[in-house]
């Protein structure tokens, strides 16, 4: 060590470099000795301390005396400087010392050490014969000299106050200051991004100092730019002068506050070893599944296990040189392969022993196989290992029978490994997996990174309890009803019915199946949703029409494929489609004869009479060729759907599409004795939702004429489509329409239509109900309503069921009970509005309109005025910024309170969702024009205004048809009244106030406002005691 | 200041390595001829074998340090002090724990790699 310093004084003087390296390896002795002192080390850190020993000691004053200076606050770094330069001196003077005891103590080592330390041995011996150059030179330097080169340090480290030592907290330290050089953004050619960095690099070398800028970076992620640092922008674009790849058009400059953004990329702790979990980047694999087998870090190769994709009949042609075709029309599935087939095709199958392993590989044409896997070796690059999350069915495939309980342990932790940040919550319910805890219950207290500290179920434990994040696991009980937040089942809900440790049950909510998933996937939530029910334009119960010429209906979504419920008669056929093997969704009704003739339409309700489903009953949802689609949602197979032949079925009780419709109906179930119209609520289905209630209501007073009549109607589909015009004559389906362009009646599918372009009804110029049917919010308009809570379904008389008509129930769906949490909202949107185009009424800004919204729908305003009469956008787009997943719902309790973000843009203002709260009121001139309001909920102190008078209140009930019990007086301690939404408004809270969130991911969370900057609220939550900063218009003071 | 610089790596594809100590970046055959600037006592140009061992072709980007002891980004990334050249930003392995003992012998600091 002291030795080394000797060498290093030589070369101080001729190699700048070297010495500033040294100077570096100086510091680090420094550290290394705290590190020593600590007591570990081997024999060759042993004598090194040793040395060492003096050093320090002597150091001690140096060091006391620097404090004075500079004080300790620094850490680490900041009094390197003294000891470096004590040390200089002092080691050579103790140098002596230390050698003497060095010798001894390397005596005593000796033992310890052993053949393994041949390389200290030797170091040793070397600096030894070289010992006395250095320290003869040291003699005949002069004092001068020495001093020279202790400044020429000192003024040097004057600017590298850093250390190489990382930790978080010196790390902010260097955080990018105005006087740092500044970092630009420079356009360049894509795929050349390292290749510019490094040719600056040489420039830089090649013409010296001219160049004056600092670095140059250059990202993996980002193609198409590189980073240059440099104090002005004209040292850029001097520097990148002449360089053909680089376009030095426009040169960004990065904000100060992003500088640090640019610099952190994640190292990618590729942890590859054995059974970790990859997918396959590229080729006939791509996405594919894979264990990792083998690693080979040297070459960069790795070997994994893989379900093959492999046709075997095409291997055969190959094999046997027969013509292949060059480009494969498909992947082939993955199939575990099957030696006995393969050698039926003559394929030659080969048995060898691998020398490595000792374990038999099948080869066939060059392919390993064992146990049906193939083992494939690839380069690492081409497979991605990072976030990968198995999906429950994979996993079930990878297994073998042979490890079936190892096999899913291996797979636990590789889950753990990908859990996000944040994965535990105070509060959440966990249980151990792993170690001696294991089994052990549990809530979480705390989380720390690594640790999370639990509060144990069992009695006579600590209080709380460290237990490593990975040992731990997600705890649900049997009856919770839960969420899924990530995999392929994301979105769906349902309950939970039987709990393997990691991996529950769930029953879900819509398709009445049983879903397996991990235990971390899910959070406890108490909505209903389906998940993903959509992919393209075909949504699930959609009837399909399939490739071969076969259909059926969609009984489930998955990530990409459906499963359809096939419309074969005789058994119940199940098979997995794909989005191309789907020709079209099948729209056209018909009309079909049960045994008795009866004609059955859709939604009317049938008996099936034989057949395995025989006595099951409900409402036919899709007919097709003489095949009925039944739903019966006590079946609990196939999502509810059970496939009948139409004269195996009879029809029971009332046709609800064509008794309430028309008269005539009525007289065709004259003979059953079952009342005319069949209860609605028992339906899971609420596609029979009246969407149009409100709308029915103003109209109702028309009585029995249908209230089309007269009416201005567009056309939604079919040849007409898009075309407008009075509806002149309804005769059962069919609706005669005299088309505003063409000067001629044509005659379209009552569900063709849509009635919400009242251009010349008088509702027009009642604005003031206008407004209120614009308002999409009401209560009885949601959809839900009538299925959820049949009593808050005033507005459904029987013309309005007639209302209901199934085209356009379906594009109510995503209001209903089981829509879709679609995070692909907007995209998916398009195409199941597009039977609908003039719901887009050119308004594109207005996004959240574009949905047709009933009360959209329905208003006689255009959707342009909509946005014009100032409904912002920005509210609706305030919930859409809190995309909130893990919300439970509202302690209103309704549960289908949307509590995710990305379902909501769809919603005006996301309020549909929540009738609970009963405060959906847009009618109210102040909260409804800004669109802010209607968010009434339990507790929250109102300003009534009634009569006049203004009076404080606090809302005791919110009633179904939006307005609210309030008890008046500032605390609620006066009278109760009823109120309008429209004679109240919520008050605002000042500074200090308790405080009700109204809106938002946090909704009906109370809290204090400890704050108020601009329109935002500095709030604290009772709960959690967290700070949250949130829109003040979402804040409703508590009493 | 001109303290000179690494080599500079002389292809940009798969051949680049990254030192895991000092994360310069250079190609296989430019450390196994020359080993690596700032660490010279792996002596990676002794012992070919150590260039497999102390570097490695996972890496994360690239940057440039011309002027290491102004730059900002090189005082954030700890490469401030090593000579310029060619560096990778973040490197995802650690350095073999014999290597990590070589660095701790010559009493050169190792930090290994945060991981995500």
């Amino acid at each position: 060590m002291a030795r080394r310093r000797d060498e290093e004084d030589d070369d101080v003087e001729d190699e700048e470099y070297e010495d500033d390296e040294e100077q570096l390896l100086d510091d680090e002795d420094y550290d290394e000795d705290e590190d020593l002192g600590r007591g570990r080390g081997g024999s060759s850190r042993k004598r090194l301390r040793s040395d060492f020993i003096d050093v320090v000691a002597e150091e001690d004053d140096e060091e006391d005396e620097d404090d004075d200076d500079e004080g300790f606050g620094g850490g680490g770094k900041r009094h390197n400087k003294a000891p470096r330069v004590g040390s200089q001196f002092f080691d050579l003077e103790a140098q002596v010392d230390s050698d003497e005891e060095e010798e001894e103590d390397e005596g005593e080592d000796d033992f310890i050490v052993e053949s393994g330390a041949d390389l200290p041995d030797e170091d040793v011996d070397r600096r030894m014969h070289r010992r006395p150059l250095p320290l003869r030179e040291d003699e005949q330097e002069d004092v001068e000299a020495l001093e020279r080169s202790i400044q020429a340090r000192y003024a040097r480290s004057s600017h590298t106050e850093y250390d190489e030592e990382t930790t978080d907290v010196e790390q902010q330290a260097l955080l990018p200051s105005v006087r740092d050089p500044k970092l630009w953004m420079v356009k360049c050619a894509i795929g050349r991004e390292r290749e510019t960095a490094v040719c600056l690099m040489q420039k830089y070398i090649d013409r010296g100092s001219e160049l004056q800028i600092r670095s140059v970076i250059a990202l993996d992620h980002l193609k198409n730019y590189i980073y240059i640092e440099a104090d002005k922008e004209a040292h850029v674009r001097e520097a990148v002068k002449g360089l053909r790849n680089i376009f030095a058009t426009k040169i960004m400059l990065v904000p100060i506050r992003e500088m640090t953004d640019v610099l952190s990329v994640e190292s990618k702790a590729i942890d590859l070893s054995r059974d970790t979990w990859v997918r396959m980047k590229i080729g006939t694999y791509k996405g594919d599944l894979a264990q990792v087998v083998d690693v080979d870090n040297v070459r960069q190769r790795i070997t994994v296990k893989l379900i093959p994709r492999i046709d075997l009949q095409a291997l055969a042609n190959k094999l046997e040189g027969r013509e292949v075709a060059k480009k494969k029309a498909f992947v082939p599935p993955p199939r575990f392969m099957n030696v006995d087939e393969a050698r039926e095709l003559h394929i030659r199958v080969e048995r060898r022993r691998d020398p490595m392993t000792g374990d038999y590989f099948e080869n066939i044409g060059g392919m390993l196989f064992k146990d049906g896997f193939l083992y494939k070796t690839v380069s690492m690059k081409s497979i991605s290992a990072q976030n990968i999350k198995p999906t429950f069915d994979e996993l079930e495939k990878f297994r073998t029978p042979s490890e079936n309980g190892e096999g899913e342990m291996v797979g636990l932790s590789t889950l753990f490994a990908n859990r996000k940040k944040g994965h535990f919550m105070k509060g959440d319910a966990v249980i151990v997996v792993k170690g001696d805890l294991k089994n052990l219950k549990g809530w979480v207290e705390k989380v720390e990174e690594e640790n999370v500290h639990i509060r144990p179920e069992m009695k006579g434990l600590p209080k709380t309890l460290a237990v490593n994040e990975k040992e731990l696991c997600k705890y649900f009980e049997p009856g919770n009803h839960v969420k899924v937040v990530s995999g392929t089942k994301e979105g769906a809900t349902g309950m939970v019915v039987k709990v393997e440790q990691h991996v529950l049950i769930i029953l879900s909510d819509t398709t009445k199946e049983h879903i397996r998933i991990f235990a971390d996937d899910v959070v406890e939530s108490s909505e209903v949703t389906t998940g993903v029910t959509k992919i393209g334009e075909y949504e699930l119960h959609d009837l399909v029409l399939l490739d071969n010429n076969s259909f059926g209906v969609i009984i489930r979504v998955e990530s990409e494929a459906f499963q359809v419920l096939k419309g074969v008669p005789e058994r119940p056929e199940v098979s997995l489609v794909k989005l191309r093997e789907i020709k079209c969704k099948l729209e056209k009704k018909f009309n079909v004869q049960d045994r008795y003739r009866n004609t059955v339409s859709v939604k009317d309700v049938v008996r099936i009479l034989e057949g395995s489903c025989k006595g099951k009953q409900g409402p036919v949802e899709h007919i097709y060729k003489g095949i009925l689609f039944v739903y019966d949602r006590h079946h609990l197979e196939h999502a509810g759907f059970i496939c009948a032949k139409a004269d195996s079925c009879c029809i029971v009780g009332g046709s609800r599409s064509n008794g309430d419709r028309n008269g005539d109906s009525f007289s065709r179930f004259g003979s059953f004795k079952t009342p005319p119209r069949v209860p609605p609520s028992p339906r899971r289905f609420s596609r029979g939702g009246p969407p149009f209630d409100s709308g029915g209501r103003h109209r109702g007073g028309r009585g029995g004429h249908d209230a089309l009549v007269g009416t201005t109607v567009k056309i939604r589909q079919g040849p007409f489509k898009g075309y407008r015009g009075r509806v002149v004559d309804i005769k059962g389906q069919s609706v005669r329409v005299e088309l505003e362009s063409q000067m001629k009646v044509v005659t379209v599918d009552r569900n063709f239509i849509s009635d919400n372009v009242v251009i010349s009804t008088p509702y027009r110029d009642t604005s003031r109900y206008g407004m209120g049917s614009e308002t999409p919010m009401h209560p009885s308009r949601t959809p839900l309503h009538p299925y959820m809570t049949p009593m808050r379904d005033p507005g459904a008389t029987p013309i309005h069921d007639g209302m209901r008509t199934p085209m356009r129930d379906r594009a109510w769906n995503p209001y209903a009970p089981m829509s879709p949490r679609r995070d692909n909202w907007e995209e998916g949107n398009p195409a199941s509005w597009g039977n609908s185009p003039q719901y887009q009424p050119g308004s594109p800004p207005s996004r959240a309109y574009e949905a047709p919204t009933p009360g959209s729908g329905w208003a006689s305003t255009p959707g342009g005025n909509y946005s014009e009469a100032g409904t912002p956008r920005d509210s609706s787009s305030a919930y859409a910024n809190a995309p909130s997943p893990y919300v439970p719902s509202t302690p209103s309790g309704q549960p289908m309170t949307p509590s995710s973000g990305s379902y909501i843009p769809g919603t005006p203002g996301g309020q549909p969702m929540t009738p609970g709260t009963g405060g959906l009121d847009v009618m109210s001139p102040v909260i409804g024009a800004d669109n802010e309001g209607p968010w009434f909920m339990l507790d929250i102190l109102v300003n009534v205004r009634k009569s006049g008078d203004e009076t404080l209140g606090v809302i005791r009930e919110l009633l179904p048809d939006g307005s609210c019990k309030v008890a008046l007086g500032s605390n609620g301690s006066g009278d109760t009244v009823i109120v309008l939404p429209s004679e109240m408004e919520i008050v605002p809270p000042r500074k200090s106030d308790k405080i009700k969130i109204m809106g938002g991911s946090l909704r009906g969370v109370t809290g204090k406002l400890i704050g108020v900057d601009g329109t935002d609220g500095i709030v604290r939550i009772d709960d959690s005691l967290d700070v949250k900063i949130l829109d003040l218009v979402i804040l409703a003071k508590l009493p | 200041m001109g303290s000179a610089p690494a080599q500079i790596p002389t292809s940009f594809g798969h051949e680049l390595r990254a030192c895991l100590r000092c994360r310069l970046v250079k190609t296989y055959d430019q450390f196994r001829e020359s080993g690596c600037e700032n660490c010279p006592f792996f002596k990676m140009d002794e012992d070919n074998e150590r260039v497999v061992d102390c570097t490695t072709p996972n890496f994360n980007g690239i940057i440039s340090v011309m002027d290491p002891t102004r730059s900002w980004a090189a005082r954030w990334l700890r490469i401030g002090r090593f000579v310029p050249g060619c560096y990778t930003l973040a490197v995802s392995e650690a350095l073999p724990e014999d290597l990590q003992n070589l660095c701790e012998e010559v009493h050169v600091q190792y930090v290994p790699p945060k991981r995500v």
